[in-house]
């Protein structure tokens, strides 16, 4: 993975244009979208891409290079061979049923020792799982590349129950998201339960660097499409290097039990082509440039309280549950 | 043993000086003051059906409730728990409590009382030629902390957690949701309910290694013992060493709850993940612990209806404690996605990966008993080739999640959930639902219906296949767990697997009838009523066996060797 | 129990003190909840469990006493004694095991974003630690010598002098009598609080608990003294007595192992109190 320009990832931007809805910016729930509205129209998600299909029996599709790599592994290696083994499995059952029940074989053997055998199903395993191995370590190798010094670092903060993303190298501003109600969400022809507010919006084919951190309990940042997954665990930065192959919207939810509306705290993931994510991040009152120092603002305040937060609003933010009353 | 018939006969004929072992105490004494390991079991069976109605009534609900999108009966069952309607969040914090109720009873309320306190109790005495356990006063406060532990958990539902009535924590309890997060008493009783059980089981580990060890009839050596006082073995040491670790942590989320230490604080320096290492370090073991004694009776089972020794004895005994000791370094497997080190993470992923090897030994051993057998489909053995392809099924997806890289995207999903209900609710019930039909008639000197339990057995299978196949599919497209409520593209799914429920509980019906049948027009149990691949010592003896049995031990003759099916005999002398 | 019975094992009759036990420690933990989240009539729940298990105890182990001077404890039921006592000992290990690894964890990795832990440890909270070679080397020596006493008690029992029983298990009791004292002043003066932060909370904890046990050997060898001034114990059985004395020896090698990582390794380069 070269460390993707920004000229490299501005020239793809022409061709997702057309994923762009300008509608949407006619519908009446945007009012309430906040900050950056007007010069920035959220982008109108594909039906089957980055999010659960009806009725899908396998992974979603897969938008990262780690995730098509994982997928290969899941599909071309792990799923035959446990289809395999437990077929055989089966096979075995079902061929002694056959075989050896009591009226095919009135008189059973005596034996209980064959140490040819019992060498052979000892060592076969070992040999399968050495070979699962080698593509398990390099897939772990892979997801564990340390960011390249440019990547865009985005700081994603678990709150009870709603997220917060942080852009350090943009000024340090803070997006709050909250779930979007059902009718929300059917107006915005978004799905519901996953569709929020305000998305994580990030640019497309260059190095993320993702970081977590949970404000009162455990959160846990996920998206499926990604093959994304790291917990926001308070009073740790965790971070994860991440590359979106190309535009998009890809939804995640919270994956840690975190309390009453754990199932309400959505992720929206915005991929925009370099030039639309600096629109974006400048519409938002950032900034791009060295004014603000990552490393310190990374180690700031993990402990921070939200900004911002919709009252009411499904998953909006109400303080962490039982504060008061712990202290009481 | 050389054949069993020859036992039975010669116990027969004791009857008449059996009788003063027969001597029963009144029925309080007998029952709330036991020292009787037989009766202890029987306290613990009840309690664990009991309990297990309980656990599969709460799983009930929340099938219910998963059977479509949106929030549909959660609101009214808030009534129930004496609560009043509630707001929204009330009835969200609900679906916790359901889940942490449910995951809880069924593994220290279900399950391990039945494998070890109530199969456990009954039969190692038995099975080596014992008259009792080593501490029987002992063996009782096990039972009763066990019980005490239960209604601590019950009053947990009445008093306030948080966002609601009830402890909304998962049953792994995490910090800081189980500390800051879950003001109110409820936490805290759940908490101590989980002292009281372990206690109880800390203790029931003990006796079960001291009687093991010490109480083994003359001539029965280690190695003679059968696989099912093994695995008990095994499963023994497991609670010794591992439930001490989660009495620390969970007693440092009690003193960070209510008197102020940071251990799980992060304000105060303590670490949220430090819990988890300390709850997996016991709670890995604790999913062996909940298996190895059914691996036990599934050994026995096959044997017995294979009429053939068990295949590669040796093997498949220290294959258990090789299960066992690796058992305790692959516990950060849980832990994929706190943020672990790659090092970590590969280790724990090539560490996880070791446990198949034993397990696969285990499965291919019982399909060589099996082979080469003369197999006859009684109930319990429908139940164990059951329990063999399912754990199986169970199994494999376990070390799809060991990849630490793959368990990114299932961590934390349905998938995680489909794994670990093939190997406890088919792996860890198919084998107690097996061992039950194999020894009911034992302990209660009453036939089961075979029919019945055959019907029972094709109905579970399809129900239980029916609830959980299909969360694998969800949990690959991405469902997370401890969700009351999801997106429209999940509903397909979810309500098959809400059908299945339905399948499963039509068959538990038939469960009851046949207990009803049993102990109505059941007819009575010879002392051994499966024949003569039916080799161990409980065969031996009357159905039910007298109060006190073996009060004459048991001799196995030195070249008796019934694994290898070597000629010897074992007599009671009288 | 009946008749005919052809083995050394020990059946017991039907005991009512197990069930009690049980529920008097459901009455102790709901009390403790009930105590800690000030709830009204706490002090009668949680006294109630208290007393109930103490009852429980002091009948359970008269029992055990009583069944031992009966004679049925035979050789094969001393084994099981042997067996269980070793058991109950190792999981204790993993209890301890437990604490001594939140202690190592807060230690090496000490949290960078906690102010009052600052990525040090001892923390920066902490402005002192105990001078861990004053008192608590102190009660080192002092818990060494215990062990010592103990043993000397033992050797007097199995040769058959009842004196030098006497004197050890008193000696050994007020040992034991003394580094609780001790414990209680420096949990006193200590020149840090309670919780907090992680050091204090591990320090608290594990040393707490190591007291508590303490004090459980205490009594234990307490119970050896009157049952000795009552004659009982032979120089061939006596594993009442070895029982404690194994006891005391744990809390011993616990002590050493707290001693060396939690006073002086893990309190290394701060300013001593
Ligand atoms: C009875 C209980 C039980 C058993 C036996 C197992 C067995 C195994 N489990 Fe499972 N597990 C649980 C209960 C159990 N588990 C529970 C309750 C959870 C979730 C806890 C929670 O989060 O709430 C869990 C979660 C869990 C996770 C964490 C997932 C996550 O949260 O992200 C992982 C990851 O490694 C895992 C792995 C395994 C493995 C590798 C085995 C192995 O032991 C399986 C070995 C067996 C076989 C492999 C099949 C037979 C073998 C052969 C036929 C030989 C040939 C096979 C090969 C060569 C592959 N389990
Ligand atoms: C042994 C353990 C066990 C068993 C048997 C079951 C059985 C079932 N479980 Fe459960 N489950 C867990 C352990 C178990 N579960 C755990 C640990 C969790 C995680 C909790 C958490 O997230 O914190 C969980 C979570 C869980 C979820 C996910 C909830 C969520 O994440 O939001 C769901 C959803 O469908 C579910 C459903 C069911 C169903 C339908 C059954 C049905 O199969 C139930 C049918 C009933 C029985 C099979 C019991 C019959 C037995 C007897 C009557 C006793 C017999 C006794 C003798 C013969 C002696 N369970
Ligand atoms: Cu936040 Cu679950
Ligand atoms: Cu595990």
């Amino acid at each position: 993975q070269d460390a993707a320009t920004t000229d490299a990832a501005t020239t793809e931007a022409t061709t997702s244009e057309a994923t762009l809805d300008p509608a949407e910016a006619a519908d009446g729930s945007t009012e309430e979208a906040a900050p950056g509205a007007g010069a920035y129209t959220p982008m109108k998600p594909t039906p089957g891409k980055g999010m659960p299909v009806a009725g899908g029996i396998g992974f979603q599709d897969q938008y990262s290079e780690d995730g098509e790599f994982a997928l290969w592994m899941h599909d071309s290696i792990l799923l035959p061979l446990i289809t395999a083994i437990s077929l055989f499995v089966l096979g075995l059952l079902l061929w002694v049923v056959m075989k050896f029940r009591r009226g095919a074989n009135p008189t059973p053997s005596k034996t209980t020792h064959n140490t040819l055998i019992e060498v052979v199903w000892t060592l076969v395993p070992v040999l399968i799982l050495v070979a699962i191995a080698i593509p398990s370590i390099t897939l772990l190798a892979r997801q564990y590349e340390v960011p390249p010094k440019d990547a865009v670092t985005i700081k994603v903060t678990g709150y009870q129950w709603y997220w917060g993303y942080t852009y350090p190298d943009n000024g340090g501003f803070e997006v709050i998201s909250n779930m979007l109600t059902e009718e929300e969400a059917a107006a915005r022809g978004e799905p519901h339960q996953l569709a929020v507010d305000n998305r994580m919006v990030v640019p497309a084919g260059v190095p993320l660097r993702i970081q977590t951190t949970g404000a009162d309990v455990i959160h846990s940042f996920a998206v499926p499409s990604l093959w994304f997954k790291i917990d926001a665990v308070p009073g740790r930065v965790n971070e994860r290097l991440l590359v979106i192959d190309e535009p998009g919207v890809y939804y995640g939810q919270c994956s840690e039990l975190c309390g009453a509306r754990h199932a309400y705290m959505p992720i929206t993931v915005e991929a925009l082509p370099m030039a639309q994510y600096r629109a974006w991040v400048l519409a938002q009152g950032g900034s791009f440039g060295d004014e603000a120092d990552s490393d310190e603002e990374v180690d700031a305040a993990p402990l921070q309280q939200p900004e911002s937060a919709i009252e009411g609003a499904p998953g909006a933010g109400a303080p962490p549950v039982g504060t008061a009353a712990t202290t009481a | 043993m050389a054949t069993t018939a020859d036992t039975f006969q010669a116990h027969s004929d004791d009857h008449a000086h059996d009788s003063h072992a027969d001597h029963k105490p009144g029925f309080f004494a007998r029952w709330f003051m036991s020292t009787n390991h037989k009766d202890i079991g029987t306290l613990y069976l009840i309690f664990a059906i009991i309990a297990g109605i309980v656990g599969g009534a709460i799983s009930g609900v929340m099938r219910a409730e998963l059977a479509e999108p949106g929030i549909q009966i959660l609101d009214s069952v808030i009534p129930f728990v004496g609560v009043g309607p509630g707001n929204f969040d009330e009835a969200l914090h609900h679906w916790n409590v359901l889940i942490t109720a449910h995951g809880l009873i069924m593994v220290f309320f279900m399950v391990m009382p039945a494998m070890i306190g109530g199969f456990g109790n009954w039969f190692v005495p038995l099975m080596i030629g014992a008259p009792d356990m080593a501490f029987p006063r002992m063996n009782n406060i096990s039972f009763w902390l066990t019980v005490a532990g239960f209604f601590s958990l019950l009053f947990s539902l009445f008093v306030p957690g948080g966002t609601g009535m009830g402890a909304g924590t998962g049953w792994t309890v995490y910090a800081p949701l189980s500390t800051s997060g879950s003001a109110g008493p409820a936490v805290d009783f759940a908490i101590f309910s989980l002292h009281l059980a372990g206690a109880g089981s800390i203790l029931g580990a003990t006796n079960f290694i001291t009687t093991i060890f010490n109480m083994r009839a003359p001539g029965m050596t280690l190695h003679k013992m059968p696989l099912f006082v093994w695995s008990v073995l095994v499963t023994a040491f497991l609670l010794l060493l591992a439930l001490p670790v989660l009495a620390a942590a969970i007693t440092m989320l009690l003193t960070d709850r209510n008197f102020g230490t940071t251990f799980f604080d992060a304000a105060g320096g303590g670490d949220p993940v430090l819990y988890q290492h300390l709850f997996w370090f016991f709670g890995h073991p604790e999913v062996y612990i909940m298996i190895l004694p059914g691996f036990g009776m599934i050994s026995q089972i096959v044997a017995t209806f294979s009429r053939k020794p068990v295949f590669g004895y040796l093997g498949m005994a220290y294959a258990m404690v090789a299960i066992g000791v690796v058992g305790f370094i692959v516990w950060a497997h849980h832990m994929y996605t706190v943020g672990l080190d790659v090092n970590t993470k590969m280790y724990f992923t090539a560490a996880t990966m070791v446990i198949a090897v034993p397990t696969g030994v285990k499965i291919f051993s019982w399909v060589a008993t099996m082979w080469g057998g003369s197999i006859e489909f009684k109930s319990p053995m429908v139940w164990a080739m059951g329990f063999i392809f399912l754990f199986t099924v169970g199994g494999v997806t376990g070390v799809v999640l060991a990849n630490g890289g793959v368990d990114d995207a299932l961590h934390d999903t349905y998938y995680v959930v489909a794994h670990f209900h093939y190997v406890l609710s088919m792996g860890a019930v198919f084998s107690l639902f097996a061992g039950f039909y194999y020894w009911f008639p034992k302990m209660s000197g009453r036939m089961h219906s075979e029919l019945l339990a055959h019907l029972h057995f094709w109905g579970f299978f399809v129900g239980v296949n029916v609830i959980f196949f299909p969360q694998h599919f969800l949990g690959m497209q991405g469902m997370p767990r401890r969700y009351p409520d999801y997106a429209e593209a999940y509903a397909y799914w979810n309500e098959i697997s809400t059908l299945g429920y339905m399948i499963m509980a039509a068959s538990m019906l038939l469960f009851f009838a046949n207990l009803v049948y049993a102990f109505t027009v059941g007819k009575k149990a010879a002392a051994n009523y499966w024949g003569e691949g039916a080799t161990t010592l409980e065969w031996t003896l009357p159905s039910p066996p007298p109060y006190h049995q073996f009060e004459t031990l048991p001799v196995i003759e030195e070249h008796h060797d019934y694994h290898n099916h070597l000629p010897g005999s074992t007599a009671a002398a009288h | 129990m009946a008749g005919n019975v052809n083995h050394e094992y020990h059946i017991l009759e039907p005991d009512i003190w197990p069930i009690v036990g049980a529920f008097a420690a459901l009455t102790f933990t709901s009390g403790m909840v009930l105590f800690m989240h000030d709830m009204p009539s706490w002090p009668i729940v949680l006294g109630l469990g208290i007393m109930a298990l103490i009852a429980t105890f002091f009948a359970w182990f008269s029992n055990i006493v009583k069944e031992a001077q009966r004679g049925d404890h035979t050789p094969v039921v001393q084994l099981h004694m042997r067996y269980g006592m070793i058991l109950f000992i190792a999981s204790e290990v993993m209890f301890f095991v437990g604490w001594f690894w939140s202690f190592f964890d807060f230690a090496l990795f000490p949290s960078e974003i906690s102010e009052v832990i600052g990525g040090q440890f001892p923390p920066k909270a902490i402005e002192a630690v105990i001078d861990p070679f004053s008192l608590p080397l102190l009660n080192t020596l002092i818990l060494l010598c215990s062990g010592t006493t103990v043993t000397w008690a033992h050797h007097s029992l199995i040769h058959g002098d009842r004196e030098g029983l006497k004197k050890g298990l008193w000696l050994t009791i007020l040992l034991g009598a003394l580094f609780t004292s001790i414990q209680i002043y420096e949990y006193a003066h200590a020149p840090f609080a309670f919780g907090g932060n992680t050091y204090s909370s591990a320090f608290y904890m594990a040393t707490g608990f190591h007291g508590f046990h303490v004090l459980i050997g205490t009594i234990f060898l307490i119970v050896c003294l009157f049952r000795t001034y009552r004659g009982h114990f032979t120089p061939k059985q006596h594993f009442g007595f070895e029982a404690a004395a194994w006891y005391w020896h744990f809390v011993d090698v616990v002590w050493l192992f707290l001693f060396v990582a939690v006073y002086v390794w893990g309190g290394w380069g701060a300013v001593t109190h």
